[in-house]
């Protein structure tokens, strides 16, 4: 086997990469010291759990065509193998960020956090975070094999596909979190929308 | 300059603070020994710019404002924290980018419109003109929900009205920033329309609180927190704050203003301070306290920032929900 796909089979590789952007903060905000991060220590980890759970959700959401636009590539079909864990980790990173956002806003007064949940609620952007949060969850849910039994194998399916709404709404609340357009939702999300594109393209003529 | 009664929006001397000295001005027993005192003053007010700024200092406590209720943010945040599009998007650009050769130093400052006095002033020679700087310690509340406590140097911006003398027509003040985007990445990228345009109404304008700062923590202003000149509103989101202020000028019609120019429904002309009139897509409520750390960093936000008192009167009878 070669070392490439060696590597991107192993587990431990896997989750190495998958948890080295949870640690990443601890760089600038311990060893480097650097000031800005440092002036908001919550915000920029809510800023980079928020960018983590997207990227990884759209990595997640990219296996597929990958292994349909080349099927006879090893690397591609042994990263389809960690599927469930990329968008497990995905959900992961999201409640990290829920977390930082909670702590952010309202701090550990239960009254505050409440209140934190309200103003959720009222705004159009963090509603869709929730949306996107609640999606995130049941898929991590109803990840594990026993689930995938007792749904059976289509209405699992059904209910999986909405991580592409997922994706949609994690995009659409990346952009409104700013006040002025993130270029990094297109680093993001249009490789992602071109290898779909291309998939589908691909299906379509198989399908003929 | 020498002592004088302090007003209300006075802070506590202790907030006048190159970090090592407030430490030490925190000690009584520091602080009953004048003549140290006066060297320390000696010590760290030595910048040229601030010369006229020295005498009195440091001043009283003002009992109003214990020093244990305001702790002014520590300078490196003030200088490495920043919104300022012109030199990227960031809040670690500014620091980086807009000290890469952008020359704030000669910087001329107009003084145009509707007033019998129009003139155009080497920000130097302004500042010996209107008779100085003094030193103010301010909240500063950002739009987006985070807030420090800034040592700002300057002089009231009333001073500088009564220097240009505004004819009677005259109802609003608008200030234009610079436009030089060989110097400015922001403004290559055209991140926003520039310059950079702010407005105050008259009155506003003329409050004792409005003030022109050229300085921070005793040292004339960094690049990246709006050389060499900017307005300070305190009871105003920092945007109105206009930075590295090229013109003046007084007008009959209400100035437009950048972030309103951009995002109308979440940036208004008045964008004073009010935790009960939430921006479209967060609450105004509660604001970050920036270098309050991981789990001490949040407080209650409080109307006008903390300036009710002062500034209320300007906006009787205003709607404040419809003039956010
Ligand atoms: C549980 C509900 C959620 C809430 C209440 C929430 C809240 C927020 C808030 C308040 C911000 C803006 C922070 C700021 O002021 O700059 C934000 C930004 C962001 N969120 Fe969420 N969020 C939620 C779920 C999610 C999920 C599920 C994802 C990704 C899958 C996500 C990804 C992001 C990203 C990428 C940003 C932009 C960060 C940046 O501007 O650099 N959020 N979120």
């Amino acid at each position: 086997m070669p070392l490439l796909e060696k590597l991107l089979r192993s587990k431990a590789v896997i989750w190495t990469l998958l948890v080295l952007p949870g640690l990443w903060p601890f760089w600038p905000l311990l060893v480097t010291r650097n000031p800005t991060t440092g002036a908001d220590p919550l915000k920029f980890l809510l800023h980079h759990f928020g960018f983590v759970a997207c990227v990884l959700l759209a990595v997640v959401l990219a296996l597929t065509p990958l292994r349909v636009l080349w099927p006879q590539s090893k690397p591609a079909l042994a990263l389809n193998r960690h599927r469930r864990l990329v968008g497990v980790a995905s959900f992961a990173y999201a409640l990290l960020h829920l977390v930082a956002h909670v702590l952010h806003e309202g701090g550990t007064d239960p009254a505050r956090v409440a209140a934190i949940f309200g103003t959720a609620l009222g705004k159009p952007f963090q509603l869709v975070g929730l949306i996107t949060f609640t999606i995130l969850l049941v898929l991590t849910l109803t990840s594990p094999h026993a689930a995938l039994r007792r749904l059976g194998g289509r209405r699992w399916k059904n209910l999986h596909r909405l991580a592409y709404l997922a994706a949609a709404l994690a995009a659409y609340h990346q952009i409104y979190a700013r006040k002025l357009f993130p270029v990094q939702v297109l680093w993001i999300f249009v490789p992602l929308a071109l290898l779909e594109a291309a998939r589908i393209i691909r299906q379509r003529a198989m399908a003929k | 300059m020498l002592i004088r009664s302090p007003k209300t929006w006075e802070l506590p001397t202790a907030a006048v603070t190159p970090e090592a000295l407030y430490r030490l001005t925190q000690r009584r027993d520091f602080l009953k020994t004048a003549g140290v005192g006066l060297a320390g003053a000696a010590f760290f007010r030595s910048a040229p710019l601030l010369s006229a700024a020295t005498a009195g200092f440091p001043a009283k406590e003002n009992p109003a404002f214990p020093a244990a209720k305001l702790k002014p943010t520590a300078e490196d945040y003030i200088t490495s924290y920043n919104n300022f599009y012109e030199f990227g998007t960031g809040k670690d650009e500014p620091k980086v980018f807009a000290n890469k050769g952008w020359k704030t130093d000669p910087w001329t400052i107009e003084l145009a419109g509707l007033v019998n006095k129009p003139a155009k002033f080497d920000v130097n020679e302004l500042v010996k003109k209107i008779g100085g700087i003094e030193e103010r310690v301010y909240r500063f509340r950002c739009v987006e929900a985070w807030s420090m406590v800034i040592p700002w140097d300057g002089f009231p911006l009333a001073k500088l009205i009564a220097l240009a003398d505004p004819k009677p027509e005259a109802k609003f003040v608008k200030f234009t920033s610079f436009n030089d985007p060989n110097s400015a990445p922001g403004q290559r990228q055209a991140n926003l329309d520039y310059p950079y345009v702010e407005g105050l109404r008259m009155d506003e304008a003329a409050h004792e609180l409005a003030f022109m700062a050229t300085g921070l923590y005793g040292k004339p202003l960094p690049n990246q927190n709006g050389a060499p000149i900017r307005l300070v509103t305190p009871w105003k989101y920092g945007f109105k704050n206009i930075k590295s202020v090229v013109k003046i000028e007084f007008t009959t019609t209400q100035p437009k203003n950048t972030w309103n120019i951009m995002q109308a429904g979440e940036y208004g002309f008045y964008a004073n301070v009010n935790p009960k009139v939430d921006h479209p897509r967060w609450s105004q409520a509660s604001e970050r306290i920036i270098g309050g750390g991981l789990f001490s960093g949040s407080q209650a936000t409080l109307m006008f920032n903390g300036y009710e008192k002062e500034v209320a009167p300007l906006y009787k009878g205003l709607d404040l929900v419809k003039n956010y």
